[in-house]
């Protein structure tokens, strides 16, 4: 750009500017503590909103509402980490809702008369995560090493795997005429899946939370882990890590040659997401009390798909709208509701056919031929905070040329 | 072991049928992919799509289990309609969802292809039927049973077979023995150099589709007459087992494709037989995971350099 250039574009009024710097720089702007933490605040008071139309004009849908706003964090939550999977490591996993899945069935099985066992929520959690880093290291480390398109269909398979187990563990497995376990051994529960799943015990002595209807304390939960997701990848996006993940996404081969451990840091991408995946789950089992295998299946992983697609790859306030709408929209279009997979397909497609970076995208998915493509989009991200910074150090020029992969020959832009 | 000797042959043939239809629909995976690189998710419900036209056709000249005209014509009306139409509907998906993100993004067309599968499951869903839908087979086949020596197997499910692999046949001769064929190949190796040989690579592209989803088509086709049922999930599983037959054969790989089917088809029906008929697709994943990490380029492919 030169300084002409350059001059002009600063004289037009902020609001102009932001609004020409594209989804990656709404993105930008939004993903920004003093928007997200009014926005977690206010969200936070949705319940006390809903109870009074409901104390003052006789409203009915109250708690039905705070029920669909649960769910709506609970979905944003999914897709924040299956965006971390896909936006920002570039991995295309398909058997993403079976960690879901495992973490609903892990906490079922740890927190109900199924087994006899009643863990207290610390020790729940921390079974739920660790068996969710053993599946994700159990599928990852084979998989991983392997083309990304191979992951796909190995992920697919697994969340088949995992599915067909949940159905069929009802019983003893047979395997060669031999029976193994006890007749009348029942794990999962089969198609019934686990109910009477204990909830959370929170002490009657808690301010708010203690006395609040079961709704409002699930709903605050998962708004906390959402805020707490969110707080956790914004810190993120700026390390290391974030950008090794960014690299090789955008360029694999490039990330390699500068150095970039490609396996470790997918690795590490696919099983952060599957614990997070996990957690939600756990939270929805002790919800709904129960752990039911029709919550699990593929069409789930294709909604939250179509929720970060929408949202844009690598958007994090993007996934958190996405997510509301996808939710909400069925609700609101009664009459189209058996469409509704129809629809939603739809927008799939017409989204990555006319505008593949969704609401907020700050991943190229337009077709590119150059190298340079990369570092334009790297340095869209960051102009607008680059902008506000007094001035971009060397070293953080450095961080970007390592994490795009590519030496900056631009003079104009290290000066 | 004499258990084991006695029920062998059966369930080798048993195998070789599935086999063969996994092979059939491996075919469209591995010849989409071999030229562009790209998981064709939606092949599996084209094949779906393809079982429904054949239902559909049937039902016009079936009324109350009677055939109006010969059985003969009917059936190789209801081909015509299952090839082509199951044909004409992957151009399209071609042309409409893939063909604008040709130079996008890696993942862009996967994820458009997860949306087209979706799309069309849940179109046939909604607008076809919901419930399973009945294919007229018994007055369009012969409800023979054939037996030999202690192997018997249903007429239809050895006609699947042979059809199949007549079809792979006539494959596996346009694409090695003809110039087009060659152009495919060609293609495959290397998009630039074959457009600089001056090959019409889009007319290429549209020619894979075509036949690839004309042989899922095809397939449902006969799925439908073997077990006289389609529903609209159908494509879903089997889908997912082809594209894994395609990876064990050696992905891009035509004839790869074929062994690869009729491996895992066998494989499935052995742990049915003799391990445990709860745990078939789990033992066929398995199978794809050893696979893919003893021998990732699978039986027949060439070691592939890693894209990035």
């Amino acid at each position: 750009m030169s300084a002409q250039a350059q001059a002009a574009e600063a004289e037009k009024p902020r609001l102009q500017r932001l609004w020409e710097s594209g989804p990656a720089g709404w993105n930008a702007a939004l993903t920004k503590p003093y928007v997200m933490i009014p926005f977690f605040a206010g969200a936070a008071t949705a319940p006390f909103l809903t109870q009074f139309f409901v104390d003052n004009f006789g409203w009915t849908g109250g708690e039905f509402w705070v029920r669909i706003l649960a769910t709506c964090a609970m979905y944003a939550t999914l897709a924040l980490s299956l965006n971390l999977v896909v936006g920002y490591a570039g991995l295309l996993n398909l058997g993403f809702i079976a960690f879901f899945g495992i973490g609903s069935y892990a906490y079922a099985l740890v927190a109900s008369e199924q087994l006899h066992q009643h863990f207290p929520l610390w020790l729940g959690l921390l079974t739920v995560i660790g068996v969710a880093i053993a599946f994700s290291l159990i599928i990852g480390v084979p998989s991983l090493r392997l083309r990304g398109d191979y992951l796909a269909i190995v992920t697919l398979g697994f969340g088949l795997i995992m599915q067909e187990l949940t159905l069929d563990l009802d019983r003893p497995p047979t395997l060669m005429g031999h029976q193994f376990g006890p007749n009348g051994l029942n794990i999962t529960g089969g198609t019934e899946g686990i109910h009477q799943v204990d909830a959370f015990r929170i002490p009657k002595n808690l301010p708010l939370l203690g006395t609040a209807p079961h709704s409002w304390v699930y709903y605050w939960i998962f708004l906390g882990f959402l805020a707490l997701c969110v707080f956790l990848l914004m810190r993120w996006r700026r390390t290391r890590t974030g950008r090794a993940w960014i690299a090789i996404r955008e360029d694999e081969l490039a990330a390699r040659t500068m150095g970039v451990n490609t396996f470790k840091y997918r690795l590490l991408a696919f099983t952060t997401s599957a614990v997070i995946a996990a957690i939600v789950g756990m939270i929805n089992a002790a919800w709904l009390f129960n752990a039911y295998p029709g919550n699990y299946d593929v069409q789930q992983t294709v909604l939250v798909f179509i929720m970060v697609i929408l949202g844009g790859l690598g958007s994090i306030p993007g996934a958190i709208i996405a997510a509301t709408l996808v939710t909400i929209l069925p609700f609101l279009l009664q009459p189209l509701i058996l469409y509704r997979y129809v629809v939603f397909s739809l927008i799939l497609i017409v989204i990555m056919i006319f505008r593949p970076e969704g609401l907020l995208g700050t991943v190229s998915m337009r077709p590119r031929k150059t190298l340079g493509g990369t570092i334009e989009l790297l340095t869209a991200e960051t102009a607008i905070e680059a902008s506000e910074l007094p001035a971009v150090t060397d070293t953080e020029v450095a961080d970007l040329e390592a994490a795009s992969g590519a030496i900056v020959e631009d003079p104009e832009w290290k000066a | 072991m004499d258990y084991f000797l006695q029920n062998f042959p059966q369930q080798l043939v048993n195998g070789l049928e599935t086999g063969s239809l996994y092979a059939l629909i491996a075919l469209g995976y591995t010849l989409v992919y071999g030229i562009l690189e790209m998981l064709n998710f939606a092949h599996g419900d084209v094949y779906m799509v393809g079982g429904f036209l054949g239902a559909g056709v049937a039902g016009l000249f079936v009324h109350n289990g009677v055939a109006a005209v010969p059985a003969g014509l009917i059936v190789a009306l209801m081909a015509l309609a299952c090839m082509g139409g199951a044909g004409l509907l992957g151009v399209g998906i071609e042309r409409i969802a893939y063909r604008p993100l040709r130079n996008a993004n890696r993942l862009a067309p996967l994820i458009t292809a997860i949306g087209v599968s979706l799309f069309l499951r849940s179109i046939v869903e909604v607008q076809v039927s919901p419930a399973p839908v009945l294919v007229p087979s018994n007055a369009l086949v012969p409800q023979t049973v054939i037996q030999v020596g202690s192997v018997t197997t249903p007429f239809m499910a050895l006609a699947l077979f042979v059809a199949s692999v007549v079809l792979m046949l006539a494959l596996d001769v346009f694409v090695f023995r003809t110039r087009f064929g060659t152009a495919m190949r060609a293609t495959a190796q290397d998009r630039e150099a074959a457009t600089f040989m001056g090959i019409d690579v889009d007319r290429v592209i549209v020619a894979t589709f075509l036949i690839g989803s004309a042989l899922a088509g095809m397939g449902g086709l006969l799925f439908g007459l073997t077990f006289a049922t389609v529903n609209f999930f159908m494509g879903f599983l089997i889908g997912i087992k082809a594209f894994a037959a395609a990876v064990i054969g050696g992905i891009g790989n035509v004839r790869g494709a074929m062994v690869g089917g009729l491996f895992l088809g066998v494989l499935e029906s052995m742990v049915g037989g003799f391990i445990s008929t709860a745990f078939q697709d789990t033992f066929a994943f398995l199978a794809l995971i050893v696979v893919l990490l003893v021998r990732p380029q699978g039986l027949f492919g060439q070691p592939l350099p890693d894209r990035a």
